[in-house]
């Protein structure tokens, strides 16, 4: 039983990360239509900027996530103005967005190479080795505070999204951004703003992983495939469809160690995501429009 | 679902998976009559630009040294040697294409090998299929050895026996009462040839025992993993006596990272050939890598029982301002036992520089101070590992083999205790 709870805890605690990871991908992906491919090259920054803000500065990387998620807010918005806008909407940009974006990541993590090297890095607090003890388990402390931090951000999110006027006019776009201009909303205004936030939640998911995990400059890349897993098992739409996908994701990956060698472990998620495309194309939780 | 979505997904993954080539190469020297043109890559970009670094100063530093002497005598002649490095960019397609166009299009020499088994497991094999003798000190792993090629050379002793290295001193310690007989062991190896050796290295020695170590926990995990905790809980579920790793320094730092915040304590600790590295214990606080086990193929340490190395340190030291790690070792040696066969042959004729590597037997910097190319081996180096025991203040001092070592070790883990 201990062990089964072991389990349990450590897959909800992963999850957590996993929907901060994901939701940024998602939330582009079903307003814009576009796969953001620098998703990674921004979970990357995320982790280097906290990182700089610790070493170079001293401040606390919990305290550094408003100034992480700003500067890639406002590189989103860069992004988005200078680049993004410039393609075709739709399946037309598809493949135009990919190479762009992946581009844009390259650029990054070479950037990161030039200014970092490729050393591994990691963020060193007083509290990075402590634990405390909860259901009879030693949790780590850092592990607990970046659920916490993310279920924050997730609800914060969903409030945004279904209680504010500008969440519901990104959801309004998300549905139909023809109607949506004759109605008046400024859909460039939307779309440059939920690229940003979609990079903003990127940032802050490097952020939080680097304070678990060791990162270099080609940190991100096996984050963006778990968010590709995550955003099409949840179905592309809620926060709540999100969040459950990227706990059966977590759940799935944690509980497989019991039947298959650890190292398949990681394998099990892309076999989830063929047998979602197979069974229900649509994703676990159906088509919705956000929120 | 939009239709077109799996297809866009699909590409996005496409994408990732195919990869892409990192900075252009870029070559260090020319090439002029009366001068050995050696080529070589080494990952100076990518992930293994750091450890890349480390072998190019160790390579820059033979050339020097040896040019500063003159330069190579062949013969009645001396010659210049002159090194024609590329950058591979730490992947295995741009290992193999530029070792191609050095053989090929720059016309060189010899060849010396890049760093990481990977990288050398695939450039080898151009370097074989063009005959071309290839010198390396960054392959550990005994398949890359074990192909029955004929051209390819290796100073890395395999990683069976680091893991056979430490667990004979851990057996010393079992044997003089310290661990508990049997003992069992929790052995984790990242799922490439490295670990593979590893795992069979400790395996190995454990079914030969005679019951000494009961081996509970199996289980392989993949590289840049994230989340350990799964394989963690397992581990501790085990209640083993000894925790048996083999990571590469990412790795090592998450997991170790998880097992110390799981309250987990073993009596024996090791993540192979990680544990004594500076960046390791800024990362994890030198509390928490207190009495880690860890096998290497060189330590500057070896400079207070071998004088050669003690040379080889005193002068790195001098032309770096730092102190050499076993990278830059192995890779001075590596050009310096390419130097000497070609000395010894008298000649330039790989044919005739091949089989003086072939009968080798030279005063090293390596662990044992000889270094050979035992052909029973597959031309790989069998030089013996040096055990080091990080203590708690924070030095690393070598604990076994006897004749190398410079403190003593500790079992069982004091820590556990308190």
């Amino acid at each position: 039983m201990e062990r089964f709870t072991e389990l349990v805890v450590a897959a909800v605690l992963l999850a957590g990360l996993y929907a901060t990871m994901a939701y940024g991908l998602g939330i582009i992906y079903g307003v814009l239509r576009i796969v953001n491919l620098n998703h990674g090259g921004v979970i990357m920054a995320g982790a280097y900027l906290g990182w700089v803000m610790h070493e170079r500065l001293g401040i606390d990387p919990y305290l550094s996530i408003p100034i992480v998620m700003v500067f890639s807010f406002l590189l989103g918005i860069l992004v988005y103005r200078v680049l993004v806008r410039h393609l075709p909407r739709g399946a037309a940009g598809g493949v135009q967005s990919l190479l762009l974006l992946f581009g844009v990541w390259l650029v990054l993590r070479n950037v990161a190479y030039l200014l970092f090297t490729g050393n591994d890095q990691t963020i060193r607090t007083e509290y990075s080795t402590r634990s405390i003890v909860a259901f009879g388990l030693a949790l780590s402390v850092n592990r607990v505070a970046v659920f916490v931090i993310a279920v924050l951000m997730l609800i914060a999110l969903h409030l945004f999204l279904t209680r504010t006027f500008t969440g519901k006019a990104i959801r309004a776009v998300a549905q139909n951004a023809d109607s949506c201009t004759l109605v008046g909303v400024d859909v460039e205004r939307i779309y440059a703003l939920t690229f940003a936030i979609g990079t903003a939640l990127a940032g802050l998911a490097g952020l939080l992983g680097a304070m678990l995990f060791s990162f270099n400059p080609s940190y991100g890349s096996s984050d963006l495939l778990k968010s590709f897993v995550i955003v099409v098992l949840g179905g592309l739409g809620s926060v709540v469809g999100t969040a459950a996908a990227s706990l059966i994701l977590a759940l799935v990956e944690v509980f497989a160690i019991l039947a298959l060698p650890a190292y398949l472990t990681g394998a099990v998620g892309f076999v989830l995501l063929v047998l979602v495309l197979v069974i229900r194309p649509g994703g676990l939780f159906g088509q919705r429009v956000l929120g | 679902m939009d239709p077109t979505t799996p297809r866009i997904i699909a590409a996005a993954a496409f994408a990732l998976f195919a990869g892409v080539a990192g900075a252009p190469a870029h070559a260090q020297g020319g090439g002029s009559q009366g001068t050995i043109r050696i080529g070589a890559t080494l990952p100076l970009t990518g992930a293994e630009a750091r450890i890349g670094g480390f072998y190019k100063e160790g390579y820059d530093y033979a050339f020097e040294l040896q040019n500063k002497k003159g330069g190579v005598k062949v013969g009645d002649k001396t010659m210049k040697v002159e090194l024609l490095l590329l950058d591979d960019t730490s992947t295995q397609a741009t290992a193999v294409n530029l070792a191609d166009r050095l053989i090929n299009s720059e016309k060189v020499n010899f060849l010396l090998g890049t760093y990481a088994t990977n990288l050398v497991e695939a450039q080898s094999a151009a370097a074989e299929q063009n005959q071309m003798l290839y010198v390396n000190g960054g392959g550990a792993a005994s398949a890359i050895y074990k192909r029955g090629y004929k051209w390819v050379f290796g100073l890395l002793a395999p990683v069976e026996l680091l893991a056979e290295s430490m667990m004979k001193w851990i057996d010393e310690q079992q044997k003089a009462g310290k661990l508990p007989k049997p003992s069992k062991i929790a052995l984790l190896w990242e799922n490439t040839s490295h670990g593979k050796d590893f795992r069979r290295g400790v395996s190995d020695f454990a079914k030969k025992s005679g019951g000494g170590y009961d081996v509970v926990v199996d289980e392989s995990f993949e590289l840049n993993g994230k989340d350990f905790s799964a394989l963690l809980g397992k581990v501790k579920a085990a209640n083993v006596d000894m925790f048996l790793a083999d990571a590469h320094l990412p790795d090592y730092i998450t997991m170790h990272r998880q097992y110390v915040t799981s309250g987990m304590c073993q009596k024996v600790l090791s993540y192979g050939a990680r544990g004594s590295e500076k960046q390791a214990a800024e990362a994890l606080g030198k509390k928490n890598v207190e009495y880690i086990l860890s096998a290497v193929w060189w330590s500057p340490l070896l400079a207070h029982k071998n004088k050669m190395a003690g040379e080889f340190v005193d002068g790195f030291k001098k032309k770096y301002g730092h102190e050499p790690e076993w990278y830059q070792a192995l890779g001075y040696e590596t050009a310096r036992a390419l130097f000497t066969a070609i000395e010894q042959a008298a000649s330039l004729d790989k044919d005739k520089v091949r089989a003086k590597l072939v009968a080798m037997k030279i005063p090293s910097i390596l662990p044992g101070g000889e270094l050979t190319f035992p052909s029973e081996f597959g031309q790989q180096s069998h030089a013996p590992f040096v055990v080091q025991q990080n203590q708690p203040d924070g030095s690393a001092p070598i604990i076994a083999p006897a004749e190398s070592a410079t403190g003593k070790g500790v079992a069982p883990n004091p820590n556990c205790a308190k």
